[in-house]
């Protein structure tokens, strides 16, 4: 499937936030805004829904630690059941440390994951950078073209307006 | 840059209801003196720490920014700078339950139980050097706090960055002394109520204990400071955005955790050994009626803050976040009630009207100095350099 999108370039950070806003406003489908550096309040201004990667972490902690609170259960006081000092076999507080650095480490290498896999970063992959500006001193904008009826000289003027410095139609072919 | 209200005038009425609640709480805590002495100076202990604590709190978080050079925290500074006059209440507090040591501290007498106190701990465990210890730990802190606070203050009129920077060493050099007076002064206060018992991590567990605590009320008095005044609109309104709420939420969050995590190292460490000498402390605490506040106390410093805090939104919402502070603010007074009460009634815990009019004396002194603190100076720091940027914070 190809898709028109409209490429717009700025040179200052207040300027593409601005666009942005006004492109979200208009009921414009915003494809994506490029960046050299994070920029605040831009995650705003072009509508993005909340990062769901959070509930990834909460929901993989939690599957961890349950897992170790059961893992360490077998191996103490089930499968080999060994007495340390006289306690119960089945001592949660000599469980507790083991179970929180590995609920540690299942939320945090699987949000990494979650991330990696969820934005198709895998081995291998080229990257498909819009502008090499923007890895330099530009930031560009991508609307896409959804209908007939969106007016890319309109559409133009009015970024002109908030300082773009160029504009571009560009054809994208098949996956990204 | 926007407006600033220089002026902060707290409702008359609010002052005078709170200082009559305080009046009437001061008078039951005179009469608990009297009529029960062996559960109210236990009670104004437990007060004394708390309201030290949060003074200490104050100055440790003003001088963290400081020390670290946080742009964001400068419109909530004032805020801190006005707990840390909270130092010189406790202090007010523990001179008058120094007149009770006889009666709390069971080796004044230089015995305990029939035995004399030896060696090291005959030197330490002395009433004079107990006092004069109190003396420069106080005298410490109070010399810090209003060099601080004195610094901040003059950099309202002249603007001149050279305050900041000697503020950065003061704050550098408070820090140090704080992390050895902390550890010191709750050994002396708290954990030679029974001289038999210690433990290593004490000093780290007060420590994040007073600084979960003092967060809790810095929130909650931000919050309020953003409300009170006419129609709602207080002198913090639109100054404390959601932003600064968030950061405050976040530290608010990992303090909490960190007092959780030393409660459990300090717990798990004596569970383990299981030496009578240590054990002592949660063989008390751990059995009877004493075992249900242990739960509640780790639930409001740690379950609460930990589950309600988690989401963003949580973090950003003032009604919320106040909320939790609160229940964090109470269990900061339970956490001080449960280390101090059980030595004075092992068997099960005896609540009362003097355990209350203490707690409630020292709520209405704590918001009656906080308030009438920050009428001295500008609700933000007018002068200081970093003063636009906090106002433009961002996450």
């Amino acid at each position: 499937m190809t898709r028109r999108v409209l490429l717009s370039a700025f040179e200052r950070e207040g300027d593409v936030l601005a666009a942005t806003e006004a492109c979200r406003k208009a009921g414009l489908k915003i494809v994506d805004v490029f960046t050299p550096y994070a920029v605040h309040g831009l995650d705003h201004a072009a509508g993005l829904a909340p990062s769901r990667l959070p509930w990834v972490c909460f929901a993989l902690g939690l599957a961890g630690a349950a897992f170790k609170v059961w893992f360490e259960f077998w191996t103490s006081a089930s499968s080999w059941p060994i007495n340390v000092g006289g306690k119960p076999w089945n001592s949660l507080p000599a469980f507790v440390p083991v179970t929180f650095e590995v609920m540690v480490l299942f939320a945090g290498v699987s949000t990494v994951i979650a991330f990696l896999f969820v934005a198709r970063l895998f081995p291998g992959r080229r990257a498909a950078v819009i502008d090499p500006a923007v890895t330099d001193d530009r930031f560009v904008l991508v609307v896409e073209q959804t209908d007939a009826a969106f007016d890319v000289a309109a559409v133009g003027r009015m970024l002109a307006g908030f300082g773009a410095v160029a504009i571009e139609e560009r054809v994208e072919g098949g996956r990204r | 840059m926007i407006a600033v209200d220089h002026a902060f005038h707290p409702p008359k009425r609010l002052l005078n209801r709170i200082g009559a609640i305080a009046l009437a709480a001061a008078a039951v805590v005179t009469a608990g003196v009297v009529l029960a002495p062996d559960r109210t100076w236990p009670a104004v202990l437990t007060i004394g720490l708390f309201l030290t604590g949060m003074g200490l709190a104050g100055v440790f978080f003003v001088a963290l920014q400081y020390a670290t050079g946080s742009g964001w925290s400068i419109v909530v500074r004032r805020v801190g700078e006005a707990l840390a006059a909270l130092l010189g209440t406790g202090a007010v507090v523990m001179v008058v339950a120094l007149f009770a040591a006889p009666r709390l501290y069971c080796w004044w007498g230089g015995a305990v139980a029939g035995e004399p106190l030896r060696g090291f701990k005959a030197a330490w465990l002395s009433p004079a050097f107990f006092v004069v210890r109190a003396i420069v730990y106080f005298a410490l802190w109070l010399a810090f706090a209003a060099a601080i606070v004195r610094e901040s203050r003059l950099q309202d009129a002249d603007a001149d960055p050279a305050h900041s920077r000697r503020n950065v060493r003061l704050s550098i050099a408070f820090i140090a002394v704080f992390a050895f007076t902390v550890w010191l002064a709750s050994s002396d206060w708290i954990m030679s109520l029974d001289p038999d018992w210690s433990s290593t991590i004490f000093g780290v567990y007060n420590f994040a204990g007073l600084f979960s605590g003092g967060l809790a009320a810095l929130v909650v008095f931000v919050v309020w400071l953003r409300r009170l005044g006419p129609r709602g609109v207080g002198p913090l309104h639109a100054v404390v955005t959601q932003e600064h709420l968030h950061d405050l939420g976040k530290l608010l969050f990992a303090f909490s955790t960190f007092w959780m995590y030393i409660w459990f190292s300090q717990y798990m460490l004596i569970w383990y050994a299981n030496i009578p000498e240590e054990a002592s402390y949660f063989a008390v605490r751990l059995h009877g009626l004493w075992q249900p506040l242990v739960i509640l106390d780790v639930v409001l410093n740690w379950v609460v803050p930990f589950l309600a805090l988690l989401p963003r939104a949580a973090k950003r919402n003032p009604g919320v976040l106040a909320k939790v502070a609160l229940a964090v603010l109470v269990g900061r007074w339970l956490d001080l009630y449960l280390m101090v009460t059980p030595h004075f009634q092992p068997g099960a815990p005896v609540f009362g009207v003097w355990e209350l009019a203490a707690a409630v004396l020292a709520a209405s002194v704590a918001v009656l100095a906080v308030l009438r603190t920050l009428t001295r100076a500008p609700m933000v720091p007018i002068g200081d350099p970093l003063l636009a940027e906090s106002l433009r914070h961002h996450q």
